[in-house]
């Protein structure tokens, strides 16, 4: 059972038919291709998937694509604009907050949203901003310093 | 150590950009024309026999490409540890990709799917029906080496896989020579790597046998050789495809699994690649962290110097001893024998069969469950005795200059403890810190704690069958660029940064002008073995930068042709060579590079002239070694706690680390390896438990949301990590190796600093809210 589906990502229309049970991670993985949402746990506990519908963090895991009929997704492959990368991404590199990478992606929207939100957000801000988001490699540190810098920088 | 250039500078990692924006590297993202994807079935059954399986139903489901049932795997027992051999005689070879007549753990494949979708491949596991006699099961140690338990394997009497020990001395004379004596049983738990990109694999096995593999390795040549023995093949039929990045593993990707032979063989029967990608909750009941139960019996003088030290190590191995035959023998040798000096000592280790998950590797193998012992025991010495902490630990360390304990043929050349005990004890406060007022009248205390790692692995020359030589390829372009190629898979781990670095800096060449080469595998790179242990900075960095003064050597005697003068005259720095000592007669490595590659017979004015032929030829470099040494890294790990008695809570406020690497090739990149490591030892002390249902053996702790690990807010406000750095002769630029360390050392200093804030020890992890509540009195 498939249902037709609009949705806007990274500033591209795409109709798409989709299974009644895809979760939008794998329309956005399988269908359109994408690399910057992950499959973490494919159940809401590590973030890995984040990307942004209309402008708000959500786990793509837990969300079925057909429910979002019509709306824009921002995935970190439309955070950078050309060659330029957006402050957060350079953020992370500058700092070092990349290691394995994997929990990257989803790591940077979920500090988007919460310097849409809050743009000079305290330590303390920051740890529960991406407190939703799990990563294995960095501690955290320099996950920290990097979302800290990005505010800096805007 | 001359001037450095690129060594010590953190600079920006090079795949920082692509994982930034997207991150393509990694195996899951691998897709291939006419892919099916496969599921396996897996036992509800902790310990069973099976009757019989019919698979008519699920074959008859649109969309079903194959079935895969026992009697279609090859029937071959092997060690899927991949870095030894796989008959490795100290290993023990019990492990099959599916068993046909029994199921020993919940979770035990038994049959697969492929099918043209994942859903497809996951309705069809649900029709194959099986038919399981249930058998008796045993899920602890105790209970499976008594007598009349379950036997699990027929050549393992009482269940019990492998029995180590070691001895030296006179264990009764070192007794009655103790002015007090100490006992204790320290208690870990199982727990997960928690890798965060999921095994998959992506495998095309043609009618001939030919393999090609992309998988979440640690180990490429590992992955064909024991992929190849599963599949009863010759090596060479498989090709493993180096993936620029692995999404973590942490050890937790060190060993052939059902998953990769179950998808070739599927291929096979398809013809058609096949995409075997597994659930969190398949990887959390693929592999872990072996718990071990410790006894520990320690004599000391009233001045805390130790007369004689006894251990027993009991490992739950799970269904099959895996990992578990090495990690013991890794437990006993560096969590507990040889970290500090004793003239009377015995272990002894049980590998343990029980109808429980298989264990497998995690950063620090064997080690975190002995420190764990060790350092809690120390701690309550110094306490009982009133020793100062770090003084008696010295006391008792091995100091630089004398023999490596493992193996005598070393020598600790470089030895940093001491400093790391001062300066880590400064940056935190130690001595104010243990004489303040723990907060008597609030409901918060607070607390101090160290633990140390006196003796780790840097390369791990020493024991038996261990793989450890590494290869690089370094070639010189015609820009001025150099390309690295090695088989050494960068797991988050960072040799994108640091091995490109050490290879600049051997070639004379700038920042950012070598690149790690994204292409590779198993038919073109030099055998590596794993990363794993901590070896990579020390063993691979050993062989690229062999393998980068060989280019160099090249490089010179092109040079000294095109200059007309000895190649020994010659010096490259930033990317140019000149003569020494005439900084006008100088050299782009790019215009040497260009020469090399010129075509022989130059078209000139005055007609087609030869050029010189020794001149000719890619600059390229070569290196396949063994590491020269076994450099031990050695660590103290303090940390201050805040431990609240009403709730039980545990927060740590700070913590600080020191570590003598020899060299901090990328000063950075090792603060990450450092701050991740505390992550996951303070999980391990705190809260991460894999559970199992006592009654059935199967797994409770499926997810992220029942398997805690730290988030951003329960880690410390603050880590400090101070490198020692003491120029280890034997290592690449004077760098030892890092990763481990780190993991050891949180969980014996967190629950040293809890003993300190509130009284009370606990020799059981993970210590959570309700273990402090209960040693409080208050449930």
């Amino acid at each position: 059972m498939k249902k037709m589906l609009t949705l806007e990502v990274n500033g591209d229309v795409h109709e798409l038919a989709v299974e009644l049970d895809a979760t939008l991670l794998r329309v956005l993985r399988d269908q359109i291709g994408l690399n910057g949402p992950k499959k973490g746990c494919d159940s809401g506990g590590c973030g890995c998937c984040t990307v942004h519908v209309d402008g708000k963090a959500v786990y793509s895991c837990v969300c079925y694509a057909h429910s979002f009929d019509g709306v824009k997704v921002t995935t970190a492959e439309g955070l950078s604009s050309g060659e330029e990368l957006h402050p957060i991404q350079a953020a992370f590199v500058d700092a070092g907050a990349v290691q394995c990478g994997y929990c990257t992606c989803g790591m940077m929207m979920a500090a988007k949203q919460l310097l849409d939100e809050c743009p000079r957000p305290d330590e303390e801000q920051i740890r529960h901003g991406i407190s939703g988001n799990l990563c294995r490699c960095t501690g955290y540190a320099k996950i920290v310093d990097a979302v800290k810098l990005a505010s800096e920088r805007s | 150590m001359s001037q450095l250039n690129v060594v010590g500078q953190s600079l920006e990692r090079p795949d920082a950009y692509d994982k930034v924006t997207g991150g393509k590297g990694y195996p899951v993202n691998v897709k291939l024309p006419g892919m099916l994807h496969a599921k396996m079935l897996r036992s509800p059954y902790a310990h069973a026999r099976i009757v019989s399986i019919d698979a008519s139903r699920a074959e008859r489901l649109p969309g079903v490409k194959a079935v895969l049932l026992p009697k279609d795997v090859p029937q071959i027992k092997f060690c899927p540890v991949f870095f030894v051999p796989v008959q490795a005689p100290s290993m023990v070879l019990d492990f099959d990709v599916m068993n046909g007549e029994r199921v020993r753990y919940v979770g035990q494949p038994v049959a697969a799917v492929a099918a043209i979708t994942a859903d497809i491949a996951e309705a069809a596991i649900d029709l194959i029906d099986v038919e399981y006699e249930e058998l008796p099961a045993v899920f602890t140690p105790e209970e499976a080496m008594a007598e009349g338990a379950p036997q699990l394997h027929d050549e393992a009497p009482n269940n019990i896989a492998k029995t180590p020990f070691f001895e030296y001395g006179d264990l009764e004379k070192g007794f009655a020579e103790a002015d007090f004596i100490f006992e204790g049983t320290y208690e870990t738990q199982r727990v997960h790597t928690c890798y965060l990109e999921p095994r998959v694999c992506v495998v095309d096995m043609d009618r001939q046998d030919n393999v090609t593999i992309h998988v979440t390795t640690q180990h490429l040549f590992g992955t064909r050789e024991k992929l190849a023995f599963a599949l009863g093949i010759p090596e060479t039929k498989v090709k493993v495809v180096k993936s620029p990045y692995i999404g973590g593993g942490f050890g937790g990707k060190l060993e052939l699994t059902a998953m990769e032979p179950v998808a070739a063989l599927l291929s096979k029967k398809c013809g058609r690649p096949v995409r075997l990608e597994q659930t969190r909750q398949e990887d959390f009941i693929t592999t872990t962290r072996n718990p071990i139960k410790v006894y520990l019996k320690t004599g000391v003088k009233k001045d805390g110097t130790f007369t004689a030290r006894y251990a027993k190590s009991i490992l739950d191995c799970g269904a099959h001893a895996t990992h578990g035959s090495e990690v013991i023998m890794v437990h006993g040798a560096f969590g507990l024998f040889f970290n500090y000096h004793a003239p009377h000592q015995k272990w002894e280790g049980y590998t343990v069969y029980t109808n429980n998950m298989i264990g497998g590797g995690y950063r620090g193998y064997g080690a975190p469950q002995g420190s764990f012992a060790v350092e809690s025991q120390i701690d309550e010495i110094c306490t009982k005795l009133n020793l100062d902490p770090i003084a008696m630990r010295l006391q008792n360390a091995r100091k630089q200059g004398e023999p490596h304990p493992f193996n005598p043929a070393f020598t600790l050349a470089t030895y940093g403890l001491a400093d790391c005990l001062r300066e880590g004890a400064a940056k935190i406060g130690w001595e104010k810190a243990r004489r303040r007022d723990k907060g008597s009248s609030g409901a918060k205390k607070r607390g101090i704690g160290l633990a140390v790692h006196p003796v780790w692995v840097s390369g791990c020359m020493g024991f038996p069958d261990i793989y450890e030589h590494s290869g690089a390829i370094v070639k010189i372009n015609r820009d001025g660029t150099a390309d690295l190629a090695t088989a050494s898979m960068d797991i988050g781990s960072g040799q994108i940064a640091t091995l490109t670095q050490i290879a600049a800096e051997a070639l004379g060449l700038p920042a950012g002008a070598v690149r790690m080469s994204s292409a590779g595998d198993t038919d073109n790179l030099p055998f590596d073995a794993p990363t794993h242990a901590s070896r990579v900075t020390y063993s691979s960095g050993n062989a690229v930068k062999e393998a980068a003064l060989s280019a160099k050597k090249r490089l010179l005697e092109v040079a000294g042709s095109m200059l007309e003068v000895s190649p020994a005259d010659l010096e490259v720095s930033d990317g140019k060579v000149s003569v020494r000592g005439t900084p006008s007669k100088t050299l782009s490595v790019a215009e040497i590079a260009q020469r090399a590659e010129s075509p022989f017979v130059q078209m000139t004015a005055q007609g087609p002239q030869p050029t010189v032929m020794e001149e000719k030829g890619t600059i390229i470099g070569l290196s396949s070694l063994a590491p020269k040494s076994n450099p031990t890294p050695c660590a103290a790990q303090f940390v201050e706690v805040e431990v609240d008695t009403e709730t039980g809570e545990v927060a740590v406020l700070h913590a600080v680390y020191a570590h003598d690497i020899g060299r901090a090739i990328n000063p950075k990149a090792a603060e990450g390896q450092v701050e991740g490591g505390f992550q996951q030892g303070m999980g391990y002390a705190l809260m991460e438990h894999i559970q199992f249902d006592p009654e059935t053996g199967s797994c409770l702790t499926t997810d992220f949301l029942d398997y805690k690990m730290p988030t951003a807010v329960e880690m410390p406000r603050k880590i400090d990590s101070i490198f020692i750095e003491t120029d280890e002769p034997t290592g690449p630029f004077g760098a030892k190796s890092l990763g481990e360390c780190c993991v050891i050392t949180p969980a014996p200093a967190i629950a040293n600093a809890i003993h300190d804030a509130i009284g009370v020890r606990f020799t059981q992890l993970p210590i959570t809210p309700e273990k402090i509540l209960r040693g409080l009195g208050k449930i």
